[in-house]
């Protein structure tokens, strides 16, 4: 393949911020959008990250759980949970037979499940195309309060459980978890639905003192 | 002049904050916490605003949140509420609803039109003669309404949120204000909110003249701050209430949607007036109005007046306005027993006059009916509602406070399902049976008394908490023995009217005794032909005198008569905050930029953005030529539409092909892999819902494309029917994660095979078939589809990689004169072709044999969705029949529309149109209509009226309509 043959879903809503870009497994992507001590102030109030580039992996039908413990994963108990791989990689499990693998920068565990054939009945390859946020911030709240019925102070994403939610106005997955020390929220998205995603959340983060932030500020790969 | 007084204990306005702003032109003082009303009051201006229908002057009627008479415009904003809205530096602001000002009003004659304007005279007149309705029309039109609407008003964004509690109680009154402390020393999450700027409620203003209820108020205020888990939240309603306890509150800043575990509804109650001839005059106004005034905004209500009661509140009002100075001349007492002796006595020692057994009679205006000079004083007889005025007696006044009773705010509750009875005793409707979930506490629940509402907060949160699963004891409330409330009639008979039960619509008694003679009877009825309770304040001071007043014509208990139906919102909305943020979701394709960089004309296709065409800058391209262009290039060369947005389903599994046939009309059971075929979908009465490709990809693999808009409902019903006929399939929608795109045209093959491993020659790679591989390095899907063009290639690639072959695809066609097309030249490239859309050419009655799809439905099947539909309608004869059509060569009249009708020599609606478009390169006008089946073969013709009423000549004709080429020759 070529240079940057992938896209991120969110690529043209950034563009107009002229973010640093740069590619992470074959994908252009804003890896900054400020100097760094902005970026943390901005993150320290209300910041989002597209962090759709992270490779993923797909899979479902009634063998796919028994599949991907063959393979060596470790898979979260019940639906709608979600837990980490020791390398780091998240397996979410988004119903009795359908699972979602991400992995970090610095993986490959999706990789070599992508590349593995499927040869047991019941298992069955999903080609993902999620636009995947980072939030995060002082204000998440006040800004979920808006976008999401969910309670999310109520502790629906405690204990490892993630929600399949409407988030304003789009069906998103969405889970709670500790990077860099620092609690976050991850979102998911049908990425067709991504840029308008990105600009009504950056629109509200913005009204509320935040903004975006790029990859490298989680990610320190370039 | 000024009517203010002396600091009050716990006032609500900022004397260090003096303001200054402008009234109809005059300069006016006040501080901050000044509504507008208290302000204007406190500078002796007394006339605020003119009633809606007769613009008669008014003033302070409720002064909490229902004073519709008295709304105002800055010149941005109109409708403002002045009894409650904060007063700040530089408004300038008019009353709405006159003409040449509030004072001088140039429709005030409208008042003496009164007797002309009977209620409901306008169901009765100005429709005849028919010519002169436009006339009136214009006139009613300008008449109506309040404010006017300003439609340059800036959007101000007002957010919706949600928020979560354990327990959401609504008014934070002395009920509330316990319950929520009870709940929350529990640990409970509590959300009290209250419609005032601070909590309290009548503690707030109702004080007799004593210190005893700011004292109580000051220590649940304490309470309250001191506790964690509350939330309060004031200057803020609750709009209304759905299901699962879900209750918006609507704040000035927007609506937070409260989903809470319970809600105790502490709401109180509305004051009502009693009602006699002109008792809308400014300057006449609701006790409580009288006692907010002087407790909130340290304001003198007038300098001499009466009160005027039908029960004990009208005697703590008399003690709170004397304690401010005011004379008050007499309590006039419609009760023939009148108060206690020990209330009675507390009046009389402040020297004032108490008369049992009285009413007034009618209040005299000063000159212009700008205010009272005096109220006629007569003895009152309860059971006939009329007045002796034999012996009358004249008070001087400059203003008279009204207590008559009490309606209860129970708007939410009846939205929650709340079967309210009335109490006899009360002479109120009540809670009788609550809806699982829902308490009510305090005046709103019939407790008057002050400790008994304290202990009915405590008693609704204890049975609120146990709802909650924790098991507390909760206190009986024992009734305290009290006077009534409220009087079952406080009406007062005039021969000439201007007695007004509605100041919202200015509806006098006799409205409502006209309207039952013309047998508007019932509650509902009499509230659509009176308009009473349809105003601003929806009924709030009105409706529970109207019920008596129907009660009584109609000899009936107040109980029979039933309440009109209170829907949400409890209270006016702007629209602003309903709107909220407005949420629209788009979905992109993942060449939309590249689409925009390259004068994509981008338009709504459902929920997605798509081209219609492309006229990038400097082209000069109208949309019709760029249309045509776009046309040729697929005819003569090649084009490439981005088909992204089609829906594509993978089913998997042992059952998929078994699973296919049940559910579209065709077989798929053997079906080879590598091949494609029409997916067309019924529902269960037979009509066509959509069509798509079908492509075998493996012996239990499917890919499955549906049209754009239906990719969503075509998953959610195959998930649905996999559960429901129990098969062994997999099913997995890919329409967000696929891009596709069709190259199309004589040069697609030449386009294609320069960027793929897969062979795509005519032998290798016919019509309909599909095959995997690589296109621009990118792992693809290919299939040979035949919608635009004979020769097309449809190319599904993930997402993410779209925009990469999309580039790859443009570049390798620049040699042979690639251009993108949008879905305008997409629509006339398969009208050419002779392919109807689904939903477009179709409507939501049309079966396959109407749209000559017969073919595609394999009827030998044991069983598809809307086979026994088909079955029966096989057995009818067809009414209608979709045809392809051709206007006459050379046609240039005016061209048929979409939806234009199809009219037979008897000026019959036979048919319509379903498309039409010029094709420039078959150089004809050509479409879709339906016509009778006798005139769908080939040839036979028929007439389309246009919009002017032209007709035009049309003739069925075959499709495709590349055959009209052959016969000139081409």
């Amino acid at each position: 393949m070529q240079d940057a043959v992938l896209m991120s879903p969110v690529a043209f809503a950034h563009a107009l911020r002229k973010p640093v870009s740069g590619e992470v497994n074959g994908m252009e992507t804003a890896l900054s959008f400020a100097a760094a001590d902005v970026e943390a102030t901005r993150n320290e109030t209300l910041s989002i990250c597209d962090v759709s580039n992270l490779n993923r992996f797909g899979v479902k039908g009634p063998q796919s759980a028994a599949w991907l413990q063959a393979a060596g994963v470790t898979l979260p108990e019940g639906t709608n949970s979600w837990t980490p791989q020791d390398n780091g990689s998240l397996v979410m499990r988004l119903g009795n037979s359908e699972f979602l693998v991400e992995d970090q920068p610095e993986n490959s565990l999706c990789q070599t499940l992508n590349d593995t054939a499927v040869e047991t009945a019941g298992v069955h390859k999903v080609i993902r195309n999620d636009a995947a946020f980072i939030v995060s911030g002082k204000l998440t709240s006040a800004l979920f309060s808006e976008v999401c019925e969910i309670d999310l102070e109520g502790g629906a994403l405690e204990d490892n459980r993630l929600v399949m939610t409407v988030i304003a106005g789009v069906s998103a997955t969405m889970l709670k978890q500790s990077l860099n020390n620092q609690p976050v929220y991850r979102i998911w998205c049908d990425g067709t639905f991504g840029p308008y995603l990105w600009k009504t959340l950056l629109g509200i983060i913005e009204e509320q003192g935040g903004g975006p932030v790029g990859f490298n500020f989680y990610y320190e790969i370039n | 002049m000024t009517s203010r007084i002396a600091k009050k204990r716990g006032e609500w306005i900022n004397r260090d904050k003096p303001l200054t702003f402008e009234y109809e032109g005059q300069q006016v003082q006040g501080y901050e916490g000044d509504t507008i009303s208290s302000a204007l009051w406190a500078n002796g201006i007394r006339v605020l605003g003119r009633s809606f229908k007769y613009h008669r002057a008014r003033g302070l009627l409720s002064f909490a949140n229902h004073d519709v008479n008295a709304l105002m415009t800055d010149g941005e904003d109109t409708n403002i509420r002045a009894d409650v809205w904060p007063v700040s530096n530089g408004m300038q602001l008019a009353a709405v609803n006159t003409e040449g000002g509030v004072l001088k009003d140039k429709n005030k004659y409208i008042d003496h039109l009164s007797p002309f304007l009977p209620v409901g005279f306008y169901y009765k007149t100005f429709y005849k003669p028919k010519r002169l309705f436009p006339f009136w029309e214009d006139k009613i039109r300008k008449a109506a309404g309040l404010g006017k609407v300003n439609f340059n008003y800036p959007r101000i964004i007002k957010p919706k949120r949600y928020a979560h509690c354990d327990v959401l109680i609504i008014g934070a009154g002395a009920a509330g204000l316990s319950a929520a402390i009870n709940a929350a020393a529990e640990g409970f999450n509590v959300i009290l909110v209250d419609e005032n700027r601070q909590a309290g409620g009548s503690l707030s203003y109702d004080h007799a003249g004593e210190q005893a209820a700011a004292d109580t108020l000051n220590t649940l205020l304490e309470a309250v701050e001191a506790e964690k888990n509350i939330r309060l939240i004031t200057d803020a309603y609750a709009g209304g209430y759905y299901g699962d306890h879900l209750v918006p509150i609507v704040e000035k800043s927007g609506i937070t949607k409260v989903r809470a575990q319970t809600v105790i509804v502490a709401a109180g109650v509305f004051e009502q007036p009693p009602v006699f001839r002109y008792n809308d005059l400014p300057g006449v106004m609701l006790g409580s109005a009288t006692q907010r005034l002087v407790h909130r905004y340290a304001v003198k209500p007038f300098d001499k007046g009466v009160v005027v009661t039908a029960n004990d509140h009208g005697y703590r009002t008399a003690l709170d306005l004397a304690s401010v100075g005011t004379e008050v001349v007499a309590v006039i007492d419609m009760r023939a027993d009148g108060a206690s002796q020990e209330l009675t006595q507390k009046v009389k020692d402040k020297g004032i006059a108490v008369h049992k057994g009285s009413c007034i009679y009618e209040a005299v205006p000063t000159k212009g009916k700008l205010g009272v000079k005096e109220v006629v004083v007569c003895p009152y007889n309860e059971t006939t509602a009329e007045a002796d005025t034999s012996r009358s007696v004249r008070l001087v006044c400059d203003g008279v406070a009204m207590s008559a009773g009490w309606a209860p705010a129970g708007a939410l509750l009846y939205q929650a399902g709340t079967k309210m009875r009335y109490d006899n005793d009360l002479e109120q409707f009540v809670p009788g049976e609550l809806p699982e979930g829902v308490f009510a506490a305090g005046k709103v629940n019939g407790v008057f008394d002050l400790k008994a509402r304290l202990q009915d907060g405590r008693r609704a949160a204890g049975e609120a908490m146990n709802y909650l699963g924790k098991a507390v004891s909760v206190d009986t409330v024992k009734p305290v023995s009290m006077a009534r409330p409220s009087h079952p009639y406080p009406i007062v008979n005039h021969p000439k009217g201007k007695n007004f039960v509605d100041f919202d619509e200015d509806i006098q008694v006799k409205d409502f005794i006209n309207a039952a003679k013309e047998g508007f009877d019932n509650i509902e009825l009499m509230k659509r032909f009176t308009t009473v309770g349809m105003g601003p304040s929806q009924g709030k001071h009105s409706n529970m005198n109207a019920i008596r007043i129907l009660a009584r014509i109609r000899q009936l208990p107040v109980e029979k008569i039933g309440t009109t139906t209170a829907r949400p919102f409890f209270h006016p909305t702007p629209i602003g905050h309903l709107g909220g943020r407005g949420f629209h979701p788009h979905r992109y394709t993942a060449m939309h930029q590249w689409h925009v960089d390259n004068g994509g004309e981008m338009m709504d296709a459902g929920i997605w953005l798509r081209p219609a065409f492309y006229a990038p800058q400097g082209s000069g391209l109208t949309a019709s030529e760029a249309v045509q262009q776009e046309t040729l290039a697929v005819r003569n060369a090649v084009g490439m539409i981005d088909g992204s947005t089609l829906g594509k389903i993978e089913v998997f599994g042992p059952d998929a092909a078994a699973f296919l046939e049940r559910f579209y009309t065709g077989k798929f059971v053997d079906q080879k892999v590598g091949g494609s075929r029409i997916a067309m979908l019924l529902d269960e009465a037979g009509v066509m819902v959509d069509d798509g490709v079908a492509v075998r990809m493996a012996d239990e693999q499917f890919y499955v494309s549906t049209n754009s808009s239906n990719a969503a409902t075509v998953y959610r019903e195959m998930q649905r029917n996999v559960q429901l006929w129990g098969m062994q399939v997999t099913l997995v929608n890919l329409t967000g994660a696929m891009a596709a795109m069709t190259v199309a045209g004589p040069e697609s093959r030449s386009v294609v095979a320069t960027l793929t491993d897969i062979d795509v020659s005519a032998e290798a790679m016919p019509d309909g078939a599909f095959r995997s591989g690589q296109v621009a390095g990118v792992d693809a899907r290919v299939m040979r589809v035949s919608f635009v063009a004979d020769l097309a290639f449809e190319i599904h690639v993930p997402y993410k990689a779209g925009l990469h072959v999309w580039k790859s695809l443009i570049e390798a066609g620049q040699s042979a004169g690639i251009r993108p097309f949008g879905t305008d030249a997409q629509r006339l490239l398969r009208l050419e072709m002779g392919h109807h859309l689904v939903s477009h050419d179709t409507d939501g009655l049309t079966n396959p044999f109407e749209a000559h799809s017969d073919s595609l439905v394999k009827m030998d099947k044991p069983f598809f969705i809307g086979k026994r539909s088909l079955q029966i309608l096989a057995k009818k004869p067809l009414g209608k029949k979709l045809t392809t059509f051709v206007l006459e060569p050379g046609f240039n009249g005016e061209l048929p529309q979409e939806c234009n009708l199809v009219i037979d020599a008897g000026n019959n609606i036979t048919g319509r149109v379903t498309s039409i478009s010029f094709s420039r390169h078959l150089n004809r006008h050509i479409g879709f209509a339906f016509v009778p089946p006798e005139q769908s073969s080939a040839g036979s013709g028929f007439q389309i009226r246009t919009d002017s009423g032209a007709m035009v000549a049309a003739t069925a004709c075959e499709a495709p309509f590349f055959h009209l080429l052959e016969s000139k020759g081409e």
